[in-house]
């Protein structure tokens, strides 16, 4: 897998939701958040996409591949 | 509630209805006509009227068995529509698990073939596969997100390989090995029913065994 840096749980904060509200409305389950949170799962593009709708943020501003 | 009581009402019924009429006509046919097909008979059958009962009771036996069939068939088609749509996995109860026992009747088959002259017990093997529904049943409505999709593809393909590994070393052994056709058989029927059930086992095992990790974040 590739290695990347993610910002997810910063901005998901700073739009106050919790991991259960952000997997709700990017439509996956919670368990998928802490993996993204902690960069141990990388996401497809569209869910990467559903993500930065819900907290705001771009995408390369999210997930920071080297 | 009610509903689901319902929708078992008439296939319960027609089952019973079935079972009384066969068990009727039985009676007609060992009363009134010799038990012509009840006991075993050879092939030299011919129609006689006093057989009519009998032959509509196994009409309706067989019609009543084809509808039940379909509509088993249709309730399953749907259920998987409608969970796909859901985009969640199968309710499923974990003690369905306990069907993989029947798994042990295919030691049947290791009787001495004269009590039961046929191998078929063998094929008894596959339903350890069962087993696998202790942990399907865990992951029983499940939202099937991509990381989900992603482990049951992983699980499915692991499993696969090791069935496949398997599958190819027993045609090679078949290949080298010399004895008799009766061995080769029973041991090929072994063997692809022993696979068959370990990869629908691995498959549920190792989906449930990548969730659990990724859940843990090892």
């Amino acid at each position: 897998m590739a290695e990347f840096t993610c910002n997810l749980k910063f901005f998901r904060q700073r739009k106050d939701l919790t991991q259960e509200q952000l997997a709700e409305l990017a439509g996956v389950r919670r368990e998928t958040i802490m993996r993204l949170e902690k960069a141990q799962y990388n996401p497809s593009l569209k869910l990467a996409v559903d993500i930065s709708r819900a907290v705001g943020a771009a995408i390369d501003e999210i997930f920071i591949f080297p | 509630m009610k509903n689901k009581k319902s929708r078992w009402l008439v296939p319960l019924l027609s089952i019973g209805v079935c079972v009384l009429v066969s068990l009727l006509a039985a009676w007609s046919d060992l009363t009134y006509n010799s038990g012509r097909l009840v006991y075993p008979m050879d092939s030299s059958y011919s129609f006689q009227p006093s057989d009519i009962p009998m032959l509509l009771a196994l009409t309706l036996d067989a019609f009543c068995a084809l509808t039940l069939l379909t509509l088993i068939l249709r309730e399953a088609i749907f259920r998987r529509r409608r969970e796909a749509e859901r985009r969640r996995t199968r309710q499923l109860n974990p003690r369905l698990g306990f069907l993989g026992l029947f798994g042990f009747c295919g030691f049947l088959g290791f009787l001495p073939i004269s009590e039961l002259s046929t191998y078929t017990p063998f094929v008894f093997f596959l339903f350890f596969g069962f087993f696998g529904f202790f942990y399907e049943g865990r992951m029983s409505n499940t939202l099937m997100d991509e990381r989900f999709q992603e482990n049951v593809r992983r699980a499915k393909l692991d499993a696969y390989k090791l069935g496949i590994g398997v599958v190819h070393l027993l045609v090679i052994a078949n290949g080298l090995i010399d004895c008799s056709p009766e061995l080769r058989a029973s041991v090929m029927l072994v063997v692809l029913s022993l696979t068959m059930g370990l990869v629908l086992f691995l498959q549920e095992y190792l989906l449930y065994r990548y969730d659990q990790q990724d859940a843990e974040g090892v």
